[in-house]
C-alpha cells in the first residue's frame, strides 16, 4: 500500500521533460477499500503560480484556480451532506504534500463515494433553499463559473509572480537571550571570517587570539559561547593549514554512537526512512536494502522487526552494508552483519548480509552490490550524499557518477537524510555564517535535550569534527558539504529521480517519537512531501524519499515503453572479489 | 460584492482544513494540524528589505517570538549581521503581534502570518515581534494571555528597541481573531502594572457571549464561519465548565470588569461586515467608548474574515494605512 501507483506512469511521460517542476502524486489510503488517486502535474512547463497564494505556502497555478475552487465547493457539499465523511478524511486517510492544494483537494474527493456530491449549485436532498450550503454556494457573493449562467470570473489582476528563489539565500537564526559579550564574540567571528576570505591571514590570526581572550569572559557552557569556542579553534587550525584532525574509523564510530544517543536527529532519520522503506516493500517477497553507511547498523533492527510483523509474512531480506575497511584484521562489517542476522533469526525473518568495504562511497561500483532483477531495492543514505559534492579540481565531484549508478539499480525507493543547511556555498564568509548559526542551534538543542554525560560531550565532539571540516578544509578534503532540501530536489530531479511524498502518517509517527524526548523544543515540519526535524522552528535535518523516474524509450512504432524492473539493470551476477563477506542465510 | 478568486480559495481551504481538525468530543488533531500548516523559517537575509529571526525569550516556558526588522541601510549584504543592533531612528513603533487561529490554529511561523508581519513592517516602518503563544485545547485560558504578558515584558525591557527620541520602547499590541482578544487582556494587565502601551490594534477580534446576536443568526454559515464552530473554540479555550460570558470571551458582558478610570491604551478596532461575530466586536468598541476610553472603529461593510491575509482588495489597503497612521506619532 504505497503512495505511488506504477500504472499511472503514463502521465510521467513528460516527467523527464519537466525535471524542474515538482511532481505531485498523492493518494489517500485507508478504510476498507483502499483507493489510489493520482494527480500528476508533470506534463506542464514550469508552473505559472499564483504569487499571493505562494506567499501563503500554497502552490497553485493561476490557470487552475477555478478548478481548485470548484473542487473545494464539491468537497464542501459532500461534507455538509454527510458529516460522517469528516472523521474518515481526518483519521483514516493519509494526506500528502498540502502545498499542492489541487492534488490535496482532489485526493480527498477521491476518498469519498461519488454519490456524495452532485452539481454544486443544487445540493440534492436539501429541501431548504436557505440552508447554509445553498446560501454559500448559490448566494452569488463570489462570481463563480459553476453558479452563474455566464461565467465572468473576477480574476484578480495581480500578475502572478514566480515565487522568489529565496531558499538559497535563507539564513535562519534562533537565538536565546544573549549577553553583550556574546554579541561581541559574534562580531569578532564574522570579522575574522571575512579577513580569511580576503586572504588577510595576519589580521585573522590576531583576531583568533583576541577571541580566545574574549572567550574567558563569556559563558562557554551554553549558547553562542559554547559553539564559538569550536569555531575559533577551527579558524585557528585553518590558518595553520592543519585542516581536520585525522580520525580513525573507530573514533568515528564511538562519537557517532554517542551522537545517536544524545539527540533525536539520527533516530528521526532512521525512523522516517524505515517507514518509507516498509511502505515501498509492501507486496514484495524479495527485498534488498543497500545502506551507504552501516556503522553499527542501528537503523536495521527496527526494520527487521517491522518486516517480521507484516500481515502476509516477512520477505526475504538482504542487507548490503557499506563501510570503511577495518584496520588490524577485524571485520567490523561482518560482525555487525552477524548480529543483525541473529536478530532476524530470532524473529523468523530470512536474512542475508553482505558487507562492502570501501573507504569512499565513490569507490563502490554497482556490480559489487549484486542486485538481482527480481528484488525490490531500497537505497538508504543517511548523511552521506553531501560527502560526494567535493573534489580537487579539475576532477568533477563524484556525485556525478554515483547518482547515475544508483539510478541504474532502479531502486523501488531511495531514502535520503541530510543536514538542512547551506554549508557548501563557495564564499567562505557565507559558509562560516551559516555554519555558525546552524551549529549554535544544534548545540542549543543538545544542551536542552541531553543533560547526560558522557553522551553529551562526545556528541559535541562529533559535531565539532563537522565544524572543523567545514571551516578548515577545502577541495576533496572538505566532505561536510551540506546543502538544503531545495538543492537536493533539483539535483536528484536532474539525475532522474522523482519524489515519493512522506505523508501525514509518517509525520504523526515521527512527532510521537519526539515526545519520547522530554524536552520541548523539537518539532517535525512538512515541506512539500519531505519531513524536517526542527529545533524551535529551525529545520535541522531533512528526510526525503525518492524513486527512479521512468525513462521514456520511443520504439519505432511510436509506442512509449516504460522502464520497469526487467530492463536496464547492471546486475548480472559476476564472481565477486574477496572484499565481500557473506553471512549464510538463516533459512535457505 | 465579489471576493477575489485566490482569496476565496485560500479561506475555503482553511475552512476545510479546520473542519478536519476539530473533533466533536472537544479534542483537536494537533498532528494533522501541524502537518497541514504551511510554515516558513525565519530569514536573517533581507527579503524586500526585511529580515527576521527567532528568539527564545523564555527558556522555562519555551516561548518563542519571531522578530521582523527593516534591513540596515549601511549593510545591504548582511554578512556582518547584528540582529539585535539598537534601533537607529528617532521613533520606531514596536508592534507586538498575536496571530489568529481562534486560539487553536496557526503559529508565529505560519506562512500567512509571516507574510502579514512582513507587510506590517514595510507599511508601518515598524519592528514586529510575533508571539508564538500556547494554544488551546491543550493549553486553556489563561496560557495565551500569560505568554502575551511575558512577551510584553520582554519587549519593554529591550534597550535595543528604544526609540532614540526618548530612549523608550514604543509598544503597540496588535492581533487578529484570537490575537485581537489577547491584545485586550494583555493591555489590561499592562495598565494595571503600569507598563505603557501606546495603542491596541484589533483585527476582527474574537469575542462572544452566551446570547445569540442578530449578526450571528443572520450570517451563520454564510461566509466561511458558523456559530457551532465558534462555540467549539470557546469551549476549547475557556476553563472547563465555563460559559461564554466568562470575561475573557465577553469583556463587557455581565461578568465583565469596568474599564472606567483605567489608563487603557487607545484602540483601533477593525470589523468586517460579513463576519458573523461583528455584533460582539461592535459591542466591544462601544464598551470601550462608554468607559471613556479612546477608540476608533473601522467598519468594512463588504469584508469577510481574513481579508487582510492577501493584499488584493481595497479593505487591505484601507486597514494597513489606518494602522500605519495609528502607530506613527503624526497620525492619530
Amino acid at each position: 500500500m504505497g503512495p505511488f501507483d506504477p500504472s499511472a506512469a503514463a502521465a510521467a511521460a513528460a516527467a523527464a521533460a519537466a525535471a524542474a517542476s515538482s511532481s505531485s502524486s498523492s493518494s489517500c489510503s485507508g478504510g476498507s477499500a483502499p483507493k489510489r488517486h493520482h494527480h500528476h502535474h508533470h506534463h506542464h512547463p514550469p508552473p505559472d503560480l499564483d504569487g499571493l497564494l505562494a506567499g501563503a505556502g500554497y502552490k497553485v497555478r493561476s490557470s487552475e484556480l477555478h478548478h481548485v475552487a470548484q473542487r473545494l465547493e464539491r468537497l464542501e457539499t459532500a461534507l455538509v451532506n454527510s458529516a460522517a465523511h469528516i472523521p474518515h478524511l481526518a483519521s483514516d486517510a493519509v494526506h500528502y504534500n498540502p502545498s499542492d492544494l489541487a492534488s490535496w483537494v482532489d485526493s480527498m474527493l477521491s476518498e469519498l463515494p461519488s454519490s456524495s456530491f452532485s452539481s454544486p449549485c443544487l445540493p440534492s436532498g436539501f429541501p431548504d433553499p436557505y440552508s447554509p450550503a445553498a446560501a454559500a454556494l448559490g448566494g452569488g457573493w463570489v462570481d463563480h463559473p459553476s453558479c452563474s449562467p455566464h461565467p465572468q470570473p473576477h480574476q484578480n489582476v495581480v500578475v502572478p509572480q514566480q515565487p522568489q528563489p529565496q531558499q538559497q539565500q535563507q539564513l535562519t537564526v534562533v537565538t536565546a537571550l544573549e549577553e553583550d559579550s556574546g554579541i561581541q564574540l559574534v562580531h569578532a567571528l564574522m570579522t575574522c571570517a571575512e579577513s580569511v576570505q580576503r586572504g588577510d591571514a595576519s589580521l585573522a590570526g590576531s583576531l583568533v587570539e583576541e577571541m580566545r581572550a574574549l572567550l574567558t569572559r563569556v559563558d562557554t557552557s551554553r549558547g553562542i559561547g559554547k559553539v564559538a569556542g569550536y569555531f575559533i579553534d577551527a579558524l585557528g587550525r585553518r590558518l595553520l593549514g592543519l585542516g581536520s584532525a585525522p580520525a580513525s574509523a573507530f573514533e568515528n564510530e564511538v562519537l557517532y554512537h554517542h551522537f545517536y544517543e544524545a539527540c533525536p536527529y539520527l533516530k528521526f532519520a532512521h525512523f522516517t526512512a524505515n517507514q518509507a522503506i516498509l511502505e515501498a516493500f509492501d507486496g514484495h517477497d524479495c527485498v534488498h536494502v543497500i545502506d551507504f553507511n552501516l556503522m553499527h547498523g542501528l537503523q536495521w533492527p527496527a526494520l527487521i522487526q517491522a518486516l517480521a510483523l507484516r500481515p502476509r509474512g516477512p520477505p526475504l531480506l538482504r542487507l548490503t552494508g557499506i563501510g570503511p575497511p577495518s584496520p588490524d584484521g577485524r571485520d567490523v562489517l561482518r560482525e555487525i552483519g552477524l548480529r543483525l542476522a541473529e536478530l532476524a533469526r530470532s524473529v523468523n525473518v530470512r536474512f542475508a548480509f553482505r558487507g562492502v568495504a570501501a573507504s569512499r562511497l565513490e569507490d563502490v561500483k554497482p556490480w559489487m552490490l549484486q542486485v538481482s532483477p527480481k528484488e525490490a531495492v531500497a537505497v538508504n543514505s543517511i548523511m552521506q550524499l553531501h560527502r560526494l559534492l567535493g573534489s580537487d579540481p579539475p576532477r568533477d565531484p563524484p556525485i556525478g557518477s554515483v547518482l547515475p549508478w544508483i539510478r541504474s539499480l532502479n531502486p523501488k525507493i531511495m531514502t535520503v537524510a541530510e543536514q538542512e543547511a547551506n554549508h557548501n556555498r563557495p564564499g567562505f564568509l557565507d559558509r562560516f555564517t551559516e555554519a555558525l548559526y546552524y551549529y549554535s542551534t544544534l548545540f542549543d538543542s543538545l544542551e536542552a535535550a541531553c543533560p547526560v554525560q558522557p553522551d553529551k560531550a562526545l556528541a559535541e565532539m562529533y559535531l565539532q569534527r563537522e565544524i572543523c571540516n567545514i571551516v578548515g578544509c577545502e577541495g576533496a578534503a572538505r566532505v561536510e558539504r551540506h546543502e538544503p532540501l531545495d538543492r537536493w530536489r533539483a539535483r536528484l530531479g536532474r539525475a532522474g529521480f522523482r519524489p515519493l511524498h512522506l505523508g501525514s502518517n509518517a509525520f504523526k509517527q515521527a512527532s510521537m517519537l519526539l515526545t519520547l524526548f522530554s524536552t520541548e523544543g523539537y518539532s517535525v515540519e512538512e515541506n512539500e512531501g519531505c519531513l524536517t526535524l526542527c529545533w524551535h522552528s529551525r529545520p535541522l535535518i531533512a528526510a526525503s524519499a525518492w524513486q527512479a523516474a521512468p525513462t521514456v524509450v520511443n520504439s519505432p512504432a511510436g509506442v512509449i515503453n516504460h522502464d520497469d524492473n526487467n530492463n536496464q539493470l547492471s546486475c548480472s551476477p559476476v564472481p565477486m572479489l574477496s572484499i565481500e563477506t557473506d553471512i549464510p542465510s538463516s533459512i535457505q | 460584492m465579489v471576493v477575489p478568486l485566490n482569496m476565496w480559495v485560500l479561506i475555503s481551504n482553511f475552512k476545510l482544513k479546520y473542519n478536519l481538525l476539530r473533533r466533536p468530543d472537544g479534542t483537536f488533531d494537533r498532528h494533522l494540524a501541524e502537518f497541514l500548516d504551511r510554515k516558513v523559517p525565519a530569514n536573517a537575509n533581507p527579503v524586500d528589505g526585511i529580515f527576521s529571526f527567532d528568539v527564545i525569550i523564555d527558556r522555562t516556558m519555551n516561548l518563542l517570538c519571531r522578530i521582523y526588522r527593516p534591513a540596515f541601510t549601511e549593510e545591504p549584504q548582511p554578512s556582518l549581521i547584528d540582529l539585535e543592533k539598537p534601533v537607529d531612528a528617532e521613533f520606531v513603533p514596536v508592534i507586538v503581534f498575536f496571530h489568529g487561529g481562534s486560539f487553536a490554529h496557526s503559529s508565529a511561523n505560519s506562512a500567512i502570518y509571516d507574510t502579514l508581519c512582513r507587510r506590517l513592517v514595510g507599511i508601518c516602518k515598524a519592528i514586529v515581534v510575533s508571539v508564538n503563544y500556547r494554544r488551546a485545547p491543550e493549553n486553556r485560558y489563561p496560557c495565551a494571555y500569560d505568554d502575551g504578558w511575558l512577551a510584553l515584558k520582554w519587549v519593554s525591557s529591550r534597550s535595543w528597541l528604544q526609540s532614540k527620541i526618548d530612549s523608550k520602547v514604543h509598544i503597540f499590541l496588535a492581533g487578529d481573531s484570537s490575537g485581537g482578544n489577547i491584545v485586550h487582556s494583555v493591555a489590561l494587565r499592562a495598565a494595571e502594572a503600569e507598563i505603557e502601551v501606546s495603542g491596541n490594534i484589533l483585527l476582527n477580534p474574537m469575542f462572544g457571549g452566551e446570547e445569540r446576536t442578530e449578526s450571528e443568526k443572520k450570517l451563520d454559515g454564510k461566509y466561511f464561519v458558523g456559530i457551532r464552530e465558534r462555540d467549539w473554540y470557546w469551549r476549547a479555550f475557556l476553563p472547563e465548565g465555563e460559559n461564554r460570558d466568562h470575561p475573557a470571551c465577553n469583556p463587557f458582558g455581565p461578568r465583565g470588569k469596568s474599564l472606567e478610570g483605567i489608563k487603557f491604551p487607545k484602540s483601533l478596532v477593525v470589523v468586517a461586515g460579513l463576519d458573523l461575530i461583528q455584533d460582539w466586536q461592535l459591542a466591544y468598541a462601544k464598551g470601550l467608548e462608554k468607559a471613556g476610553q479612546e477608540v476608533k472603529l473601522l467598519f468594512l461593510e463588504q469584508a469577510t474574515i481574513g481579508f487582510y491575509l492577501l493584499p488584493n482588495n481595497n479593505h487591505f489597503y484601507t486597514v494597513m494605512n489606518e494602522i500605519s497612521s495609528f502607530v506613527n506619532p503624526n497620525g492619530k
